[in-house]
């Protein structure tokens, strides 16, 4: 077991930069997710963790060992492909015993540990099998058998999900998320999915355009995004965003929009009074725009009227896409709501939930005030 | 490599559409074996059979089938041991080609060091260079590095000319090129995640290319054993300038020998022309799955 450290660690191919100026801690035992948008430079991020790309600039430590001129071999970590890479020529348990034959040990030791993981992940009657004559989910457990035998200090996860359907998706996920707690030891998963970042990390590291934008705890990220890209990415669906720009109108403040006004209630007038001229992007997640009719208590109530383009029942929930002006919005809304596509309707945001990012940088921009001051 | 059959979604193709394709191919296969089994039936006639009609009169007459004619080529002639001969050349003549080759594919396709992508190209670009040319300063080059110390067993020099170390030498040269070629665009079409799932195994580069590359190529090389087999065993320009014994001398030396001695002698001439081919035979069809995986290969991947 092992934490992992990243330090301003930069990958250049040529003139193009994939990750640049990478800082990360990976707490001992965490279950850590590299998310982000493909070509964001993730994998390159996990394949020079693994060896597999040398290192441009900066230093990459494994359990306080420093290991950029360690051979991918000896860096005592473990890793799961993408597409498995599951020798064809092999069967399932020369798959698994490979490693180990490789690092010489004894062939009772072996046969013990390709037993017990196999018994792990309940592929026990297929030991004798070659990859070629297993289903996806069966040898994605193998992939995974093949990395715990070798009992490594880490474990590396390359989308090792994207391969299967979705319904085995789900399933592996969980079966993921317990192995790591029977193991107990550092896993980083690298996924473009944040469903699977939100679902199964301790601490979600998201990335984009080879820049490291947040680390933080599933629900952190999502409370508190720190720029427009995470607030963007965590989340499904997706936070909605206008532009806007705080105006005192009369003796109340208003949050002035692209053909549409929204005032600010008492409450929180505090909090944006501070911000006021200047450019902001507003986001708010589809689940804090409610119908008037459903909305739960505690709420800051700002009312907008929109007419409504689509609706889509889930059951438990029905989705509105809502139009103001040139403004699209995803509203998340109780059921029994009487909205329906092609009316008018009304709408109440609330605005506890509120975030603001400045216009151009992108950074978010605090609206919390204390409550005594 | 799924073959696709035509989907019932699909225009289905009945078999009297493809019926002019099977009977061009049919006249075709019937035409190119014609004079094959001419010259094995031949082989089994009487010499004055032979002079008298063709050998397609033959079967009026099955009982004046003879094996006489191999009994006289294979002892009295000596292709017993030219055959012999021919085997000691060409065995070990495949089997270094495929070995320095495949070592050699491995590193033009998964190692990374300067000039990699250079020397892959000057390799290949000696694919078309003329065997000719290269017969004379080769002849000159042994024929000054000759250590004339008769081997045991084998037979002929230690090395040079007149020496069956020579031999596979050339043919090993001459062979390589195309076999590197072959084998490393196989190699490269495998995929990467396993040669980096080995690495990451423990595998050093040379068990990566034992216990991966080599189990998962066989096709490849099945192919590439059988061409050069085929190559080796056919050639008649290498051995007439290298090999000056004539006791070393394989079985189309040999045959090219008995036609200038035997001119007229057709029942031993197409005798010894079916032992000659007889081995080619066994290994074509032994191995001619293999065959054509193989020269698909690198072409379509996986």
């Amino acid at each position: 077991m092992a934490g992992i450290t990243f330090d301003h660690v930069t990958k250049a191919f040529g003139d193009q930069v994939a990750v640049r100026d990478f800082n990360l801690e990976v707490i001992d035992g965490e279950f850590l997710v590299l998310v982000g948008p493909s070509g964001c430079g993730k994998s390159t991020t996990l394949r020079m963790l693994a060896g597999l790309d040398a290192i441009t600039s900066g230093t990459i430590s494994i359990g306080g060992r420093e290991v950029n001129g360690v051979a991918a071999k000896d860096r005592d970590i473990a890793m799961v492909f993408q597409t498995y890479a599951l020798y064809p020529h092999m069967s399932v348990f020369d798959n698994m015993a490979f490693g180990l034959k490789l690092r010489k040990i004894s062939r009772r030791d072996i046969d013990t540990r390709v037993q017990q993981a196999a018994r792990l992940l309940g592929i026990e009657d297929l030991l004798k099998r070659k990859p070629g004559q297993l289903s996806g989910g069966q040898r994605q457990r193998v992939a995974l058998g093949r990395a715990i035998v070798r009992e490594p200090a880490a474990f590396l996860l390359d989308e090792p999900l994207s391969n299967l359907d979705a319904k085995l998706r789900v399933q592996t996920r969980a079966e993921i998320s317990r192995l790591h707690q029977r193991l107990g030891t550092t896993f980083v998963y690298v996924t473009h999915d944040q469903v699977e970042a939100m679902t199964m990390a301790t601490r979600i590291a998201v990335m984009n355009e080879g820049v490291l934008q947040q680390v933080g705890s599933p629900q952190e990220l999502y409370d508190h995004p720190t720029n427009v890209f995470v607030a963007g990415f965590i989340g499904s669906p997706a936070m909605n965003f206008f532009e806007g720009t705080v105006r005192r109108v009369g003796g109340g403040i208003v949050i002035a929009s692209d053909g549409f006004d929204i005032e600010v209630p008492q409450v929180r007038r505090d909090s944006f009074a501070p911000l006021e001229g200047r450019e902001l992007t507003f986001g708010m997640r589809p689940e804090h725009i409610h119908d008037p009719a459903f909305v739960p208590a505690g709420t800051v109530p700002a009312p907008l009227d929109a007419q409504v383009e689509i609706t889509e029942l889930m059951g438990n929930e029905t989705f509105l896409h809502l139009q103001r002006g040139e403004t699209s919005l995803l509203a998340r809304v109780d059921p029994r709501t009487a909205a329906r596509a092609g009316s008018q309707t009304s709408v109440v945001m609330d605005l506890t939930h509120l975030r603001a990012f400045d216009a151009t940088s992108g950074e978010a921009v605090p609206l919390e005030v204390p409550s005594t001051v | 490599m799924t073959t696709t059959r035509v989907a019932s979604t699909g225009h289905r193709v009945s078999w009297w559409q493809r019926l002019p394709l099977h009977v061009v191919v049919i006249g075709v296969i019937i035409l190119w074996s014609i004079p094959t089994l001419g010259l094995l039936v031949s082989s089994f006639r009487e010499p004055s059979a032979i002079a008298s009609s063709g050998w397609w009169e033959a079967f009026r007459h099955p009982d004046q089938f003879t094996l006489a004619n191999y009994e006289r080529v294979l002892g009295e002639q000596g292709m017993g041991r030219a055959f012999v001969n021919s085997l000691l050349i060409t065995v070990p003549a495949t089997i270094l080609v495929i070995l320095v080759a495949a070592h050699a594919a491995y590193a033009l396709a998964w190692m990374r060091f300067p000039a990699r992508g250079p020397i892959f190209l000057v390799i290949v670009g000696l694919l078309v260079v003329p065997l000719e040319t290269t017969l004379i300063p080769v002849l000159r080059l042994f024929s000054h590095t000759t250590i004339e110390h008769q081997l045991p067993i084998l037979g002929g020099n230690a090395f040079g000319t007149a020496s069956y170390t020579g031999m596979w030498l050339a043919h090993t040269g001459y062979g390589l090129p195309f076999a590197v070629f072959l084998l490393r665009n196989f190699f490269v079409s495998l995929p990467r995640d396993l040669i980096e799932a080995a690495h990451l195994d423990g595998a050093s580069d040379l068990q990566v290319f034992w216990r991966v590359i080599l189990p998962l190529s066989l096709p490849a090389i099945a192919a590439l054993a059988i061409f050069q087999f085929l190559w080796v065993w056919n050639d008649l320009l290498i051995a007439l300038v290298l090999l000056g014994d004539p006791t070393l001398a394989p079985m189309t030396l040999k045959i090219t020998n008995l036609v200038s001695s035997f001119g007229t002698s057709y029942q031993v001439l197409t005798a010894a022309a079916f032992v000659s081919m007889a081995l080619p035979l066994v290994v074509f069809f032994a191995f001619q799955r293999f065959f054509v995986q193989g020269m698909l290969a690198g072409a379509v991947k996986g």
